[in-house]
């Protein structure tokens, strides 16, 4: 081709940048199925956020604990209200806030946990590695619930911090085991031994280089992670060991309603709906994340 | 790998060749004291830069060495990049890591060691990402990496091999340009004996983790003395030259674990006889500056009444 300079040149000038990240957004927004996720999560976490401004009622306010208690779903109270007559609609936007905040910083507690003990463990190698893994291996064996369990029922009337914590410190180990094993794929790129042939030292390799492709799979298992911790969590407040009274969130609204569930219909249904809605729209979310960086 | 031993001098090109598998890139890990365990350098080894020896050097010191005095370029430029970050960033990452400048200046320069490199567009293509480039684009990152320091020794692990043959002239050119105007030297490694002829000023040729002839290149293309050099020259394709099929040694290289007592070429060479097998040859002096590790250095006359021929052409039988 005439006038052709080296290696085709001038025809990728012109594209714009672009990251691997923005890559794989573009991808995940190419899916409608993920666009609705977006969405519907977006709502409420907005919901969420705004609960203060949106709720009709204060939701611990206790109205008339005869006459406004047990109501079915009404003009004044859509989601109906519950034994002690508070608004159930008020307690579910805040449940939405409680729940969600709860999903998202245990999340956070546990990637901080699980990224540091994998990275280390995989980039350490050797003993080091080995001693970690059977450790860990050791935490796996627990059932999360049934430590969870364990701690809660030895600790009654748990801050809402600490349960955030417990949720974070149960949560990290499958994730630090992805992170194991990407940092020992990544410990002998090439790019790697490159970064190291130019004088890069171990925490600039660690933190440049290794980390930032793991972001990835770190993403994808805090999406799924926050699904997780918001069923966890409201399993546990179902069981009367997770969020304590008189705050609301998702399954303790659900308590609340336990034992009369078949007349108090309204009690379970919304906010069991709203969380189904959360966790099926993370799952949509992380899998359409998965799908978008294990590609390539 | 055993006593591999050689210099390098200032402004110099040296090539290291050999097939795969005979310790080429393990030397150039070596030197820059990269490789990875089970491999280790031996104790009592030197490796002297600049009147250190890199061997005892510390770990800070030996890191103030890599990619600023000594750097090197690697052989595959899809995989020698981190696909996360601009290739601008990349560049600029070692003048920041070297000479402590700010991530403004350390970009500039960046910009400025690609355009040296022949890169159209600089400022624009620094903004893109590896998977944006085509392999001879990459390879010129990689050679502006490292070149970003103006280092005194360059080692180039086959840095052409990943690229198609028109792009594999245009590196090395662009090579031999920059060495001349940097001063520096380069370490070629190379399995292609034509990038050795077009570049290097003087050959070590390798065979099983030891050296096993070396010679000014001239002289080496002249008169091969070792038959490994000169099963490897014949194994060359000659343009003018009809030929269906390439001439190949017969054999391949034994593993580490497996090297034959004695000579370790001798099971794939036409002329072995009773001493190869009994005793491991030293490097002979054949030469002006020229030196062999073959026993045929003092009994030359063997070398009149080969047992097999030299090279054969696979699957048709003897040539």
């Amino acid at each position: 081709m005439p006038g052709q300079t080296q290696d085709s040149a001038a025809t990728s000038v012109a594209r714009p940048r672009e990251s691997p990240l923005a890559i794989g957004v573009r991808r995940i927004l190419r899916k409608p199925s993920s666009r609705v996720a977006l969405f519907v999560l977006g709502v409420i976490v907005l919901v969420g956020i705004l609960a203060p401004l949106i709720a009709p009622y204060d939701p611990a306010a206790q109205p008339d604990i005869v006459a406004l208690k047990d109501l079915p779903p009404s003009l004044a109270h859509p989601f109906g209200t519950d034994p002690y007559s508070r608004d159930v609609l008020s307690r579910v936007i805040y449940g939405a806030r409680l729940s969600l905040m709860i999903g998202v910083l245990a999340t956070i507690v546990s990637l901080t946990l699980g990224v540091a003990y994998g990275a280390i463990s995989g980039y350490a190698g050797g003993v080091v590695d080995a001693l970690m893994m059977r450790l860990l291996d050791a935490f796996l064996s627990i059932p999360r619930l049934l430590l969870l369990l364990g701690v809660l029922v030895a600790w009654p009337r748990l801050s809402i911090g600490a349960l955030v914590l417990f949720l974070g410190l149960t949560g990290w180990f499958g994730l630090s085991r992805i992170v194991r094993g990407q940092v020992l794929a990544l410990k002998h790129a090439e790019f790697v031994t490159a970064a190291r042939a130019l004088g890069a030292s171990r925490r600039r390799i660690l933190g440049r280089h290794v980390l930032p492709n793991l972001v990835s799979p770190i993403v994808v298992a805090a999406t799924l992670g926050v699904a997780h911790v918001i069923v966890l969590e409201a399993g546990l407040s179902y069981l009367g060991i997770g969020v304590p009274q008189p705050l609301a969130s998702w399954g303790n609204i659900i308590q609340d309603g336990s034992d009369q569930i078949a007349t108090l219909w309204w009690m379970a249904l919304f906010p069991g709906l709203f969380m189904v809605l959360t966790v099926m729209m993370l799952n949509i979310l992380g899998e359409a994340l998965r799908d978008a960086y294990e590609r390539r | 790998m055993d006593g591999v031993s050689f210099d390098v001098g200032a402004g110099e090109t040296v090539g290291i060749v050999g097939e795969s598998g005979c310790g080429k890139s393990v030397t150039a890990l070596s030197i820059l004291r990269l490789i990875q365990p089970p491999g280790r350098i031996e104790p009592g080894s030197r490796i002297e830069f600049e009147g250190k020896d890199l061997v005892t050097l510390g770990d800070e010191e030996i890191r103030h060495i890599r990619g600023n005095r000594i750097s090197m370029i690697f052989q595959e430029p899809m995989s020698a990049l981190n696909p996360v970050f601009t290739i601008g960033d990349q560049v600029a990452e070692v003048a920041r890591i070297h000479a402590g400048l700010s991530r403004r200046q350390a970009w500039d320069r960046a910009v400025e060691t690609l355009a040296l490199t022949g890169m159209p567009a600089p400022e624009d293509r620094a903004k893109q990402y590896p998977h944006q480039l085509s392999g001879g684009m990459r390879q010129r990152v990689l050679i502006a990496m490292a070149l970003i320091m103006k280092p005194a020794l360059v080692i180039a692990d086959e840095p052409t091999t990943a690229l198609d043959v028109t792009i594999q002239a245009q590196i090395l050119d662009l090579l031999v340009h920059l060495q001349k105007e940097f001063g520096t030297s380069i370490l070629m490694i190379t399995h292609d004996l034509g990038v050795i002829a077009e570049t290097t000023s003087r050959v070590i040729v390798m065979y099983a983790g030891e050296v096993v002839e070396q010679a000014p290149v001239d002289e080496l293309f002249a008169r091969p003395h070792h038959p490994y050099t000169e099963g490897l020259m014949h194994s060359m394709p000659h343009i003018g030259h009809d030929q269906d099929r390439l001439n190949v040694i017969p054999g391949t290289v034994p593993a580490p674990t497996n090297w034959p007592h004695g000579c370790r070429f001798r099971e794939r060479c036409p002329y072995s006889w009773e001493r190869p097998e009994r005793e491991h040859p030293p490097l002979y002096d054949v030469g002006a500056a020229h030196v062999s590790r073959c026993h045929l250095a003092v009994e030359p006359e063997r070398r009149n009444n080969p047992h097999a021929p030299l090279v054969v052409v696979e699957g048709v039988g003897a040539a």
